[in-house]
């Protein structure tokens, strides 16, 4: 494992040198530097953090979640949290009135949406899978390549996107002007005589700050309720930590490193079946900023890469954490795997599907991923301890939304010079 | 104005100053419509395009659900239905010989061309609220546009072709069989068109073939309250206002007309004077469709208009008895011509319910 790791990590500082020169050079005793004087801990780079890891004891530990980080530009309050939870639930804020926030995190559904692609805009499907909003507040950047750096800008990207919310800045905050209750609260919490739709995104995302589970069976083990954890989910971690690996990646508190990684999921087959999914897979082509050639050739989700047009990011995604997973099926960006089995069949193959199928950049794969040679029985224990980074299902009843109103009276109306 | 205007709108709001900067337009000019020039293929695209609802964002409405060809391709209520989840703010006029026209919209904020006309009905949130990449997709996954852009020489299906391919099917759709341009009036409509011409002053702003200056005026039509007071409507009102600018949207109690195009008070509630073609169908009537008939139209005008601070000096009490009123109406119905609802006009195939799946995916290019 540890050999891998440092493969990885040289392998990504030759990038560097290739790419930037004698830069590269210098960098490369900083980042020795830095991981022996602090531990890998607080490393964030997933370069300096895997270099750090080399010299000291390997990958972040699994550790208990501590309270969620709270922006200083957006900070709690019980009154915008209260807001936040109506405008979640309100399907107003979408293109026709249809589609909110909730629609494709539906708290029933793990907060998620339980088919492989989010179930979309009306009149479209989406092309990748909906990711539970619980503890969504600890991901320093959103969406499955990370391409949304808060909450907040991933609460207005899904609200306004074409295959999700649909819903344009103009029309949303109309509608909030004309919802009496609204008004009043927009000026209780942000002080504007009028709702800003900016601030729409600042209460939801402060409500989905309080979100958050931190009291599963694994944080009460590993604060030291030696009980919380069966027998089996004991030699679950084992496996975890050791002969499966998974903490090279899905480690920390959150159980992920926010990073991005080919791990070989294989596309999607539904576009090669079903015509509204091709309608949106071009879509996100165009839409994502591809070349005229790469739009004409994708066949699959090239991920990370349409953030940094690099061909080594190509089939990337971001670490997704395990946390709430047992409510959050179907698994992986695009919801190939039904259940936790296939998901650790898949990755006891060394990343290849039960029909050998895996991703088109294979050039691209993660080192890390390897076949595992776990058991009929050590899969067990595995999947046993996966279920412990889940505690009771999070369930809130929709709040009853407020009505639109008329923001004249006829007498006003008919007063009004003309 | 174009100063002002430039840099939201551009090339737009100077060729709207040339248009309006025009030589008035004289009595004598009315006369037939002639028909326009179109490319059969590309209209014929262009109507299955008007009529297919996958031209919107959550594929409910087409263009036709507020150009509605059973009320001579205008809104049957008094407000368009508006994209679903809000309402409207105005009556959509009939695009029957919009192919003449130089400006568009009540308001004649756009000045340049049906392209861009059609651009902004399809990506407006209240309008069709389309985004145009994935409108683009769609078509692509449709055979039957396949082949109908590939035979009307535009290629594959694209945004820019559809904005071409609708105007092309509008310059089909121009008055038919019209009894004031075959000279087939009756004496009814003759004593009518002489009051048009003179004692009711109609031709002073309804001139040129089109029975239109496609100038801005006020004449005092009353608001139409369900604007302000539905909250669906006025929604779509704000979202209107808030996107073209202009100012204090929140506390406007009245639509401000061709004031958006000028942001010159003097033009709050202006608006563009209408063709009077085909008024036969297309009730009701005005900017918000505050006259439900031509009778009521008649008698609006006989009285001076309505009331507004800005209105217009052409317009004053005409004095025309009854018969007078009903041969001026006489007049304006033989300005309409057959109804344009045949196949020839309608699209009337089916659609396909779904969306079919480009076989042998992976090796197809996209």
């Amino acid at each position: 494992m540890i050999n891998n790791k440092a493969r990885n990590t040289q392998s990504a500082l030759q990038r560097v040198r290739d790419r930037k020169g004698s830069l590269g050079f210098m960098i490369l005793p900083v980042v020795l530097l830095a991981g022996l004087g602090t531990g890998c801990a607080t490393q964030t780079q997933a370069s300096a953090m895997a270099a750090g890891a080399e010299v000291t004891s390997g990958p972040p530990p699994l550790a208990p979640l501590g309270p969620p980080p709270i922006p200083l530009d957006n900070k709690q309050s019980p009154e915008k949290i209260e807001l936040g939870k109506l405008l979640f639930f309100d399907v107003r804020l979408g293109g026709d009135a249809s589609t909110g926030c909730s629609t494709c995190h539906e708290p029933t559904q793990g907060w998620a949406w339980a088919e492989d692609f989010s179930r979309g805009y009306p009149g479209t499907v989406h092309w990748r899978n909906s990711q539970t909003i619980i503890n969504s507040a600890y991901y320093p950047r959103l969406f499955w390549a990370g391409s949304s750096s808060s909450l907040e800008n991933q609460a207005r990207a899904a609200a306004r996107g074409g295959v999700a919310g649909n819903g344009e800045n103009d029309i949303m905050e109309a509608r909030l002007a004309l919802i009496p209750e609204y008004v009043t609260r927009f000026r209780d919490v942000f002080g504007t005589e009028w709702p800003l739709i900016r601030d729409a995104w600042r209460a939801i995302s402060a409500y989905e700050r309080t979100l958050v589970q931190r009291d599963t069976p694994l944080d009460k083990y590993l604060q030291g309720d030696k009980s919380a954890l069966t027998e089996q989910q004991v030699r679950g971690k084992k496996l975890y930590e050791g002969k499966a690996g998974c903490i090279q990646c899905h480690n920390g508190a959150m159980a992920t490193d926010f990073s991005y990684y080919n791990i070989g999921v294989p596309p999607n087959r539904r576009w090669e079946e079903d015509g509204l999914a091709q309608v949106t897979f071009r879509f996100e082509q165009y839409a994502k900023g591809q070349t005229e050639e790469g739009y004409r050739k994708a066949k699959s989700d090239w991920g990370f890469y349409y953030r940094t047009k690099n061909k080594w990011d190509r089939g990337k995604f971001r670490t997704p954490s395990l946390r709430y997973t047992m409510y959050t099926a179907p698994y992986m960006h695009n919801g190939v795997f039904y259940t936790m089995e296939e998901v650790v069949d898949f990755y006891n193959r060394g990343g290849l599907d039960e029909e050998g199928r895996t991703t088109p950049f294979p050039e691209n794969k993660s080192k890390f991923i390897r076949p595992l040679g776990l058991t009929g029985e050590e899969k067990e224990d595995l999947i046993a301890f996966i279920e412990a980074f889940s505690g009771e299902e999070i369930l809130v009843s929709p709040p009853e939304l407020p009505n639109y109103a008329p923001l004249f009276t006829k007498q006003e109306l008919m007063e009004a010079k003309k | 104005m174009g100063v002002q205007l430039s840099t939201r709108r551009g090339l737009l709001a100077v060729a709207l100053g040339a248009v309006l900067a025009a030589p008035v337009v004289i009595a004598a000019d009315i006369g037939p419509l002639p028909a326009l020039k179109y490319d059969k293929a590309k209209a014929e695209l262009g109507k299955r395009l008007f009529f297919d609802v996958r031209l919107s964002g959550d594929a409910a409405i087409a263009c036709s659900t507020c150009h509605d060809p059973a009320n001579g391709f205008s809104s049957p209520t008094a407000l368009s239905k508006g994209y679903p989840g809000n309402g409207h703010f105005r009556n959509a006029p009939s695009v029957i010989n919009a192919g003449h026209k130089k400006v568009w919209l009540h308001d004649g904020r756009i000045g340049t061309s049906l392209n861009d006309v059609t651009r902004e009905m399809i990506t407006e949130d209240y309008i069709m609220n389309m985004d145009m990449r994935i409108m683009q997709e769609r078509l692509k996954q449709d055979p039957v546009y396949v082949k109908m852009f590939k035979d009307a020489g535009y290629g594959e299906p694209s945004n820019g072709k559809v904005r071409k391919a609708i105007p092309e099917y509008l310059m089909s759709l121009t008055s038919k069989n019209v009894p004031f341009d075959k000279g087939t009036m009756s004496a009814e409509a003759k004593r009518g068109m002489k009051l048009f011409t003179g004692k009711a002053g109609c031709v002073q702003c309804h001139n040129g073939p089109l029975f239109t200056d496609q100038k801005a005026h006020n004449t005092g039509v009353p608001e139409n309250f369900d604007v302000f007071l539905n909250p669906m409507n006025h929604q779509a009102f704000l979202a209107f206002a808030m996107f073209q600018g202009i100012e204090n949207y929140m506390n406007l109690k009245r639509d401000p007309g061709y004031y958006n195009v000028t942001t010159d008070k003097a033009d709050m509630g202006k608006f563009i004077t209408p063709s009077l073609r085909e008024l036969k169908y297309t009730a009701p009537y005005m900017h918000n469709g505050m006259l439900e008939t031509l009778d009521d139209v008649v008698a609006f005008y006989n009285n001076g208009g309505g009331e507004d601070s800005n209105k217009s000096s052409l317009l004053k009490p005409l004095g025309l008895s009854k018969s007078e009123r009903g041969d001026l109406v006489a007049f304006l119905l033989s300005l309409s011509g057959d109804p344009l609802t045949g196949a020839e006009y309608v699209w009337q195939e089916p659609y396909p319910e779904e969306y079919e799946a480009i076989a042998n995916w992976r090796k197809v290019r996209n």
